[in-house]
């Protein structure tokens, strides 16, 4: 595997953390303002357009590898999100949610390697 | 927290978060026999899975992808991500015993075992879960 491609394949992943956060962050925003306040849709746009490029790096990546190459990476994100979470929206991470998310994650990644 | 005033009934998180991962199997099943349907209409187009939109499953499946969308947009209203992200991966759980069940796909041991720890992983965010839903 090329540098390049591994480096794609990062910038795929950040790209649907970064996503999930905003649109987590935008609809916590419609709960207090509603969908017509600035705080709901700069978070709002910005999450779409951060998974729509991971959609297509993500198609890119397929033409180029075998679907079970690239799908472990993605297996990743739920461990990456739940840090994610805990760091950048404050939410609580309990040791039992983290080892859930770990227990997951590493699931995620046997089923698409074998 | 932004768990105020969570809905009961049909808007109620939890519902619309099972809905999602329902409409997202669905939609992975029916995306894969609209695939195999027009595999056969090969041209220089092929690699962009554009010849898909010929199969009226690949539509359906994409109603039910924008479906999924908004549940889980509104599941992200009431529910803390690092709660809601790991429970929406029982796809993983769901897609391959489907794929199993009605596709007829056969499934290798160390894939069972990739479902085993899954479901292992979830049933262990399902209890801070729980307790969420009862501080309410």
């Amino acid at each position: 595997m090329r540098p390049i491609s591994f480096a794609l394949i990062f910038i795929a992943l950040a790209a649907f953390v970064a996503g999930q956060l905003l649109l987590k962050k935008a609809m916590e925003a419609s709960n207090a303002d509603g969908f017509h306040s600035r705080k709901f849709m700069q978070p709002f746009i910005a999450g779409i357009f951060f998974l729509t490029v991971q959609f297509f790096l993500n198609l890119g990546l397929l033409q180029r590898y075998d679907l079970s190459y690239i799908y472990p990476f993605q297996g990743l994100s739920v461990i990456i999100i739940s840090f994610a979470a805990a760091i950048v929206l404050q939410e609580k991470l309990t040791l039992q949610l983290a080892i859930g998310a770990a227990l997951i994650s590493a699931g995620i990644v046997l089923v698409s390697i074998s | 927290m932004p768990m105020q005033n969570k809905p009961s009934g049909f808007a109620n998180p939890w519902f619309q978060l099972v809905l999602s991962v329902v409409f997202v199997t669905i939609y992975e099943l029916l995306l894969k026999r609209g695939a195999m349907e027009t595999a056969y209409l090969m041209d220089r187009w092929a690699w962009t899975g554009i010849s898909g939109l010929a199969s009226l499953y690949v539509w359906v499946g994409i109603v039910l992808i924008i479906l999924s969308l908004v549940t889980w947009l509104h599941v992200l209203r009431y529910i803390p991500l690092s709660i809601a992200f790991p429970l929406s991966q029982v796809v993983h759980v769901l897609v391959p015993l489907c794929s199993w069940l009605v596709l007829g796909e056969r499934i290798t041991s160390p894939r069972w075992c990739g479902i085993a720890l899954v479901s292992l992983g979830l049933a262990i965010v399902a209890k801070p879960a729980a307790r969420l839903e009862e501080r309410l």
